[in-house]
Formats: structure tokens, sequence, C-alpha cells
């Protein structure tokens, strides 16, 4: 009470943004204390996806561990299945194909697109800026559409499974996902040109949010923060796995430290993206696509990495020899790049906030992991037929008949 | 007697204010979404949206004036319907034109934003406080060079009156080229009285959830956004007489044109609305004083000049 | 520095730490008590240049609450530190002034598995809700999920004499 009433006679004011706000796409508490419209303080705090990933793998056996660390986010999941069943195949000491390490890396940049290209219209529509933002949504959907025909699925795809990937990737898949890169590509240059050139985009977002190399030391920020600093840290050049052992990837970095680096590093990632996915679809080798995976992992423990779209994610497995992970740990990369926020926070003003949270690319999800699982009430399983009867009825109630809707099948 | 409560009540006066800013609505909204290859809303939009919010509850926040809660939404509207009288629609008359209308129609527009602040400042709340403060701040920022722009082609023109411009340009349409910078200064100013992008920032949907108006829902919100597409319709009306006066003379043609003309001025805000960011308060203060208030004074000079030069 | 010369040089500074690397990239050292694990931290940090702090596991070794710390270096060499505290008396001093970034994760343990970290600045609790009740430590291994009561926040185990 003494600290409001202190705001009070300074004229201070505390602005709460969350945990529900519209700038927010995920719950998150950020109270700003403001004079005028500088902000003097930020308060952050995370936890309120916090699900209980950890814990619910301790009880669930190796493959549904893995469904479970598929779900830890949306948008990155394939990143941390890969991360998860590098680990396992470590510790088993399992040799994936050839073929498998190429849809892997497929999946995985295809992934980084779509990503980024969230990314991008989540910030325009931040700094007010919706055009960028259905542009750039419009063409999220190409990717999306792609990675449905791969895994079945928008989010969540499904692709890796220990000791390989589940699904292989047709001659006319690949030559679509060409086409869907020629499309991409015009798009993302003219995303760049407009990155460099529109004067309200870059007023709005240069020199905002700066974080200097020494902070990146200091807080110890990953992926696209930290590259934006002009600091070359990407695990595929690091410590190469799967396919980036044999395909060299480029690092980008820009000077600029702040969140129009953070763009500029975005944009080109992407178009990096789709170099890379050119190169491995050209040379992808005939094969299996997985080998068999034992249920019990030998005694030990190992820790693995791969560079999800965020940054750096690492994954722990302690193994007592069962077929039940013994301790699951997972650092998703927003974690790393959470304790720089207040720092970024200050000394801006209230209307840069969203914008400097957004520009860390915050999956809260992969942050806190624990919810609970709550399961009481009806427990069944509905398929896609009867879902989609369902919402029909739904609809059907309240008088319209989305009936003749048209589903297209994957 | 009749024809002047007619001309007021249905035509050009409440009735027709009301349908043509649906119109004009409906215009903004489909044209902003095409461009953003969006499908957009379909022509009864606007209407829809505006009787489904003066069918929902009021809720009053405990720390406001009820009275002036309620107060300040009718206030609002009923200023903007008053300007609205003074501009010409068909031809060069208007429902009510004398010297000094195009001052007095200025001033009633501002109503409306100082209508919103205190709507903001009553609501007593974070998000309110901070874009109420905003809504003001911006009107610092414009309008100077608002009332400067405005005042440009009257100054030319020698007349204080809308009706009196109109027809000044109609019969001298080449002046109107000597207008051309404070034209752009208008519609940037106007767009920014209206606060719609990229001069949005005391409404910024991610920042302040909902800026002044955060607090207010049903009918008043209702009588609040009819207040912002009457504001449209009737800066548009104005623009349109002002710098794009061309005329035939028979009622009916004219009218069409003013059609056309207002439709026009709409399509080029919501290019501006399309195409750029919101830029920041701080930012939107820098950009109008010392660009747009520069280049208004300097248009007025001329036209002072001019108008003794050409002996006008 | 890269992994056979950390390796070397921690070997020798602390013989008792059996720093081992199975593969390229990689160190794991043995459990340490508190102040021992102190001194090898301040060590890595200072001369070997261990700078990036990573992550914290916390662990359920049963009687013991063990922690491992990931630190890296420039050259990406994860090095993996531990401490081990009894359940009992889970008292450890925070590492937040060489590594500010673990700090976070020091409060993911105090919440979650009931270490008392001391030295932590002023702040929330991470990652379990306000309301959570006093005690209960969710990643130990006694704790089950299944025994939570959503609705009134408490833990109900089963008596003893049910399971009977």
């Amino acid at each position: 009470m003494s600290d409001r009433n202190q705001n009070e006679r300074n004229n201070k004011v505390v602005v709460p943004i969350g945990p529900q706000h519209p700038s927010l796409k995920e719950p998150g508490s950020f109270k700003i204390t403001l004079d005028g419209e500088k902000v003097e303080r930020a308060v952050v705090e995370i936890g309120y996806n916090h699900r209980g990933i950890e814990k619910a793998c301790e009880s669930r056996n190796y493959i549904q561990a893995l469904y479970i660390i598929e779900r830890v986010c949306g948008i990155c999941s394939h990143a941390h299945t890969l991360c998860f069943c590098q680990a396992f195949e470590e510790l088993a000491g399992l040799e994936v194909p050839r073929r498998a390490h190429y849809i892997r890396g497929i999946v995985g940049e295809l992934e980084r697109l779509h990503s980024h290209l969230l990314w991008l219209g989540v910030a325009a529509h931040e700094i007010g800026f919706d055009t960028l933002f259905m542009y750039t949504w419009r063409d999220r959907e190409l990717v999306l559409d792609l990675l449905a025909r791969i895994g079945g699925n928008r989010v969540n795809y499904g692709v890796n499974t220990y000791g390989g990937v589940r699904r292989d990737l047709e001659p006319e898949l690949m030559q679509d996902i060409l086409h869907v890169c020629d499309l991409l590509e015009e798009k993302l240059k003219y995303y760049a040109d407009l990155a460099l050139t529109e004067t309200t985009l870059i007023a709005r977002l240069k020199g905002i949010g700066v974080l200097t190399p020494d902070d990146v030391r200091k807080y110890s920020a990953v992926g696209p923060v930290a590259r934006a600093a002009g600091i070359e840290g990407d695990v595929r050049v690091a410590e190469p796995y799967g396919v980036f052992k044999e395909i060299a990837v480029n690092v980008i970095t820009d000077d600029h430290c702040d969140v129009y680096g953070r763009t500029l590093v975005r944009v080109k990632e992407m178009l990096e993206a789709i170099r890379l996915i050119r190169i491995m679809v050209a040379q992808i080798p005939e094969g299996p696509i997985s080998v068999r995976a034992p249920r019990k992992l030998p005694v030990g423990e190992v820790l693995s990495r791969v560079e999800a779209p965020r940054g750096e994610d690492i994954h722990y497995i302690r193994s007592t020899g069962t077929d039940m992970p013994d301790r699951v740990r997972v650092r998703a990369p927003t974690e790393a790049n959470w304790h720089g926020m207040s720092h970024m926070l200050e000394g801006f003003q209230l209307a840069d906030v969203p914008i400097i949270i957004a520009a860390i690319d915050p999956c809260y999800s992969c942050t806190d992991r624990a919810i609970h699982l709550i399961g009481d009430g009806i427990n069944q399983l509905t398929d896609w037929a009867q879902i989609r009867a369902l919402s029909i009825e739904q609809y059907k109630s309240r008088g319209i008949d989305p009936g003749s809707i048209k589903v297209r099948e994957f | 007697m009749l024809l002047s409560i007619f001309n007021v009540l249905v035509f050009p006066g409440l009735l027709f204010l009301g349908a043509y800013s649906f119109v004009l609505e409906f215009v903004d909204r489909k044209v902003y979404a095409r461009m953003q290859s969006r499908k957009g809303p379909p022509w009864y939009q606007p209407l829809a949206d505006m009787l489904k919010l003066i069918g929902k509850k009021v809720i009053v926040p405990r720390n406001a004036q009820k009275f002036l809660f309620a107060a300040l939404p009718t206030v609002s509207l009923a200023a903007v319907c008053a300007a609205f009288l003074c501009v010409p629609v068909w031809g060069a008359t208007a429902v009510t034109a004398y010297q000094g209308d195009l001052v007095a129609v200025l001033y009633l527009l501002t109503i409306p934003t100082l209508c919103h602040f205190l709507a903001g400042y009553n609501s007593h709340e974070v998000y309110s406080t901070i874009g109420a403060f905003r809504t003001l701040t911006q009107m610092f920022a414009y309008e100077v060079p608002l009332f400067m722009a405005f005042l440009s082609p009257a100054i030319l023109a020698g007349t204080w009156s809308i009706s009196g411009i109109a027809a000044f340009y109609a019969v001298h349409p080449l002046y109107t080229l000597i207008n051309l910078p404070v034209f752009i200064v208008s519609l940037l100013t106007s767009q920014s009285k209206l606060e719609r992008m990229p001069f949005d920032a005391p409404e910024a949907e991610t920042e302040i959830v909902g800026g002044a108006l955060v607090e207010y829902s049903g009918r008043y919100l209702a009588y609040f956004r009819g207040t912002a597409i009457a504001e449209l319709t009737a800066i548009a009306s104005v623009l349109a007489a002002l710098y794009l006066p061309f005329f035939t003379g028979i009622a009916w043609l004219d009218f069409v044109l003013y059609l056309a003309k207002t439709f026009v001025i709409v399509l080029m805000m919501v290019l501006l609305r399309a195409t750029m960011a919101r830029i920041r308060i701080d930012q939107t203060l820098k950009f109008f004083w010392s660009i747009l208030t520069p280049i208004a004074m300097l248009q007025m000079i001329v036209n002072l000049l001019l108008r003794g030069g050409l002996g006008l | 520095m890269n992994t056979e010369e950390t390796i070397l040089a921690l070997n020798k500074r602390f013989p008792a730490l059996e720093a081992t690397s199975a593969r390229p990239l990689r160190i794991f050292t043995a459990f340490a008590a508190p102040e021992e694990f102190e001194k090898t931290l301040q060590y890595a940090f200072s001369k070997l240049d261990y700078h990036k702090g990573k992550h914290i596991v916390g662990t359920d070794e049963g009687e013991n609450i063990g922690l491992s710390y990931i630190l890296s270096n420039d050259e990406n060499v994860l090095l993996v530190l531990r401490e081990r505290v009894p359940k009992s008396a889970p008292h450890v001093r925070s590492m937040g002034e060489l590594f500010p970034s673990l700090m976070l994760h020091e409060r993911e343990m105090v919440d979650l598995f009931g270490v008392q970290v001391s030295g932590l600045p002023e702040g929330p609790n991470y990652p379990l809700p306000d309301g959570w009740p006093e005690g209960e430590y969710p990643l130990r291994k006694e704790w089950n999920p299944a025994y939570f009561n959503k609705q009134t926040m408490t833990y109900e185990p089963p008596k003893e004499e049910d399971a009977k």
C-alpha cells in the first residue's frame, strides 16, 4: 500500500500488462511503473502456463513421454521432439539413417519458416501495422498446409520417433515444397525490403529493447536475440547435429542490438532456411527412414541440444535402466531470454513495451511447462469426423448451418 | 419553415448524415480489408454493429461520475451533427451558411475530442487515463497545423464561409492547385484528429487495450462510435468542399459529385491507414510540429501574399 | 578451452570430481558437497571461462536432492557441476552473482524440490501459483499428482491403514 501511495505522490502509475492483455498471446504478468510515458521499473512474472510436463514424463514410458514433449509448445514442437529423440538415440547408441536426418532437417527448417512468419505478423500487430500482420499470416498458411501434408497436423506434426522419422516424403510432395519455397522467397524479399525502407516501421523498431553484447553475455540470451547483438551463436554450427553434419549453415548476425536487429535477423534467417530446404530436397538420399529402437534405455544420462526457431533448446534425460525415464529436464530457448526482460524494458516508453516483449519471440508454454493435468469429467476418444459433427450441431443450435462447407482432405 | 425542418432532420441533416456515415464506414472497412487480402464485412455491418451495441447493457464504473458518463457521448454526437449542417452537400449551398462557419465547424469538431478526453479521465482507470492523456497530447500536436491548413484556402478565397469558399473555387478552379501542399497537411491532420492509423496512439489496442473508451459499453459506446463515423463524414465533406470544388450548377448532379468527392477522400484516408504502422505519441508530436506546421504556415503566408498580389 | 583441456584442468585441481567425457562437448562430474561445489564453480567461472549458465537440473536421489548446474563457455562445451544436499536439510547458496541467468532456475528448485536457496533477491515464486500449499514439492519422487486436490489445493495422500 505504501508503495502505491509513494507512486501516487510521485505521479507514477503502475500499468498491469497481463496476465490477460490484448498484446500478450499467452499469459504473463508485467507490472510496469510509469513516469509519464516512460517505463521506470518493470516487474516480470511468468509461470501461468506451468503444466507439470517433467513430472508427467516420469510416470510414463518413453513412447508416451515423446507425445508429451511434443506438446511442450505448438510452434516449436518439432525442435523439442528432435532434441528428445536425439537424446534417446545417443543414450541407446542408435544410428539414424541418412534419409531420416534429411527429412528431420526439412521439417525443422519449414518449422523455422512458419515460426518466424508468425513472429513477424505478431510483431507487426504489436506496433499497429495490421496490414503486414495479415500478409505474413496469409503466407504462413502456405507453410502450414505443407506441414499438414507431411505430418497430418498443422502444429504438433508427430514426424519424429526414436530411431528416425515416421513419415516419408513422396516426390510430388517434394516438388510442392520447392514450389512453396519459390513463392515464399519472393514474398520474403518483399518483407526484407519493407523492413529496410518503411519509415514508420523503422521508427517504431529502431533503438528500443537494446541488449548489448555484454548484456547478452550477462543474461545468457540465445537465438535471434543474441545474434542481433553480433554474437555468432547457432547450435547448427557449434555442435552440428543430424543433417547439419553434411550441410553448412550461414549464421545470420546483425549489429543493431535492438528490436530492429532482431527483425532483420529473423527475416534473413527465413531466406537462409529456404536455401537450406532447397539443398536438402536436392540431396536427399534414398534409404530407410528409421531403425528399430529399444523400449528400455541403458543406465546413464545425456544432454542434447538443437537450434529451435527461438534459440538453443537443451534436453536432459536420466535413465535407470527401465522403460520410464527417471528424470526429464527441458531448457527451452525462451527461458534463457527472459532474464534480460526487465533490463530491456526499463528506460523505454509504454508504447514500446509490447514490441519489446514480443521481440524475444516469447513462448510462455515452452518456459513454464507445468499446468494441472486435470481429468475430472468424461474421458473419451473422439475422431475428426465426430468432432466436426459436434461443432456443426453447436452452430445449428445457434441458427447457422456450416454443414455445407467442404472440408479439404489431406 | 417546414423545408428547414426537413433539411435539418432528414436531408441533408441527421438522417442523411446517419445513412451516409454508415456507407462511408462500410467503404472504409471494406477497402481496408481488401488491401490486406481479406474479404471484409458485408454492406450492413456498420449498421449491425451500431444496433448490437445499442442493445447491450451499460456498466458504469464505480468511481465515475454518472451524469458525466452519460452526457459525454450524447454531447459529442450532437456537436458533430451540428457541424455537419454547415457543410455544402449539393452545389455550394448548405443547410445554414454564414460568414465564419468554417471556424465554427472546426470548433464544433473539437468538442468530440474533448469529450473523448473527459470520458477517459472520468473512468478513473489506468488504461483509460493514459488513453485520455494521449488524446489531449495528440490534440496539442495536430490542432495548430489543422487550423492553419483548413484556413489557408479561406484566406485565398477571401471568405470565412465554407459554402463561400466552395463557390469561389468553383469560379477559379486553377487556384485549387496552389493549395496542394496544404491539402496533404489537411489529410494528415484529419487522420490524426479522427485517431486513425498511423496516428491512433490514443486508442492503441496492443498497448492500452482500448484507450479512453475502455470502460464504455452499450449505447454510450454506440454514440461514441457514431461520433467517430459521423466525424469522418463531416471532415471528408469539409475537405471535399475546400479542396475539390467542381460544380456543374445542376442540383442533383452536384449531389452525385459530392458523393464521389467524399468517396475519393475516404479512399485516400484508407490508403494512409493500411500502409503504415502506428507511431508513438512523442513521434507524432515531433512530426506535426517540425514538419507539418511549417508547411502550413508557409502556405498561409503564400496565400496571403497571393491574395493581395492577385488583387482578388 | 576445449573438452580435453577442461577435463585435464578439472581433474588436476579437483580429483574428487572425476570429470569424464563420453563424447565431445560434454563433461559430467560427480556429486559434491555444497562447499566443494562452490569452489569448483568459482574456479570454472574465473579460470576456465565457463561464464554461461545454461540450466539447473534438480534430481531426487532418494535421501538427497541433487542440483546439477550446466555451464558453457565460448567453445560450446557443456560442463555439468553438481552438488548434493540431504532432503532433511536442503540448504544451498545462490550462485546468482556469478550467473544471474540461473536465478530463475534456482527459484524453480525452491518451489519444486523444496531446496532452500539463500541469497536470492526478493521476488515472486516460480513456477507454482500463489495459493500453493506450503511443504508440497511436486518434483520429489514421493509426491504423486493423483493425490492433489485441485479444488481445495491440498495434497491428500491415502492413509497407511487404507493401503493395507
